[in-house]
């Protein structure tokens, strides 16, 4: 028998951040990793004046503390939103446990990088 | 020229078996045999006791969805032609079997039937006239009203599958092609259903119901804008006091 007047779900919160998190790592994080992962050591390869104390600088500041914190917690919200629902697809029915669980690493990697960023400030 | 064709058949008689097994069938095939033709030359010449459903034998009854080697299709929109190595015939997946490839759909037209899939709270009466819509106001809605009910989706759908209370693609759909519809009001008794853990929530974007649509619907799609919509569903009920 079908539940005529289900429980709203709260899958809009945890489907937000997800969503966020994939937009942020397709279209924001390949530009950091090229910034950081071959600009930087390659001294951007003269064409850009860019070095680790400019950096630094950058995520020390208002903006950049939060730019940093959202490219390490979204794609985490992301990654474990995609790692709760797996586990269902793989048919490991852990049921509201995991589900907490895996946001809840979600929740710790967002205030270690808020601490970690509060700390270069 | 006709050539004998291998064509496996799930059967299952409840009555008589303690489990379905596959019988093969030797058909006379051309380029235009389609699977119901198959099925009807079985029927008609080898053995009168299988059941199929079937009726327009155009695609727009929905009526003779199967499994063709484990993929789901309309009998009518397929062909012999195109399996030349033989094929398997199974009842669609995800339904309990009735009898050989007639399958119990009753979890597919309650669901339907939840979703209220007609036009709510319009009070125009017939003097009105007709109810007119703008090409723009009708490409929202067009193409998720392309739904013939079939039920190859269900059959496709991995979550539905996994999750029996999972409201399932085509209902969704039709809930979302009216909530777009401007001619009708009842989008706030739809989402309720849409809101739920097992309504637009327990899809998973597999988008394997898109796939096999053989109308071109494209429910993952509906499915997904329902989410968007059971979203800000959401935010306005957080906000209102």
């Amino acid at each position: 028998m079908l539940n005529y007047s289900p429980k709203r779900s709260d899958e809009p919160i945890w489907w937000s951040l997800f969503g966020a998190g994939g937009v942020w790592f397709a279209i924001v994080t390949p530009i950091t990793v090229l910034l950081m992962g071959l600009l930087l050591p390659l001294h951007g390869l003269g064409l850009v004046d860019l070095n680790y104390d400019k950096l630094l600088a950058f995520v020390a500041s208002p903006v950049g503390a939060v730019f940093t914190v959202l490219t390490i917690a979204l794609p985490m919200w992301h990654a474990m939103h995609r790692v709760h629902h797996g586990l269902h697809d793989l048919k490991f029915h852990v049921g509201a446990v995991g589900k907490y669980l895996c946001y809840f690493v979600a929740l710790v990697f967002t205030v270690l990088a808020a601490i970690w960023v509060l700390d270069l400030i | 020229m006709d050539k004998l064709q291998t064509v496996n058949v799930l059967r299952y008689d409840p009555a008589k078996d303690d489990e379905p097994y596959l019988e093969a069938f030797k058909v006379p095939a051309n380029d235009t045999t389609s699977v119901q033709d198959a099925l009807a030359y079985i029927k008609d010449n080898l053995d009168k006791s299988l059941s199929y459903r079937w009726s327009c034998r155009m695609a727009i009854c929905g009526s003779c969805g199967v499994m063709v080697n484990k993929v789901p299709k309309l009998a009518c929109k397929t062909f012999l032609r195109d399996y030349p190595e033989g094929m398997t015939l199974e009842p669609l997946d995800n339904f309990a079997i009735e009898k050989d490839l007639v399958v119990d759909k009753t979890p597919f037209l309650e669901r339907l039937e939840a979703i209220k899939p007609y036009i709510i709270g319009n009070d125009r009466k017939p003097e009105d006239g007709t109810n007119l819509q703008t090409p723009a106001q009708m490409a929202k809605y067009k193409q998720f009203a392309g739904c013939i009910n079939c039920g190859l989706c269900y059959a496709a759908c991995p979550q539905f599958g996994l999750n029996p209370e999972f409201i399932g693609p085509a209902a969704l759909t039709l809930a979302h092609r009216y909530n777009l519809d401007n001619r009708d009001h009842g989008k706030k008794e739809r989402m309720k259903l849409i809101n739920g853990d097992n309504g637009a929530w327990g899809c998973t974007f597999v988008g394997y119901c898109s796939e096999v649509c053989p109308k071109h619907v494209d429910p993952a799609a509906a499915v997904n804008q329902s989410k968007v919509e059971s979203t800000k569903d959401f935010l306005i009920a957080m906000l209102k006091p």
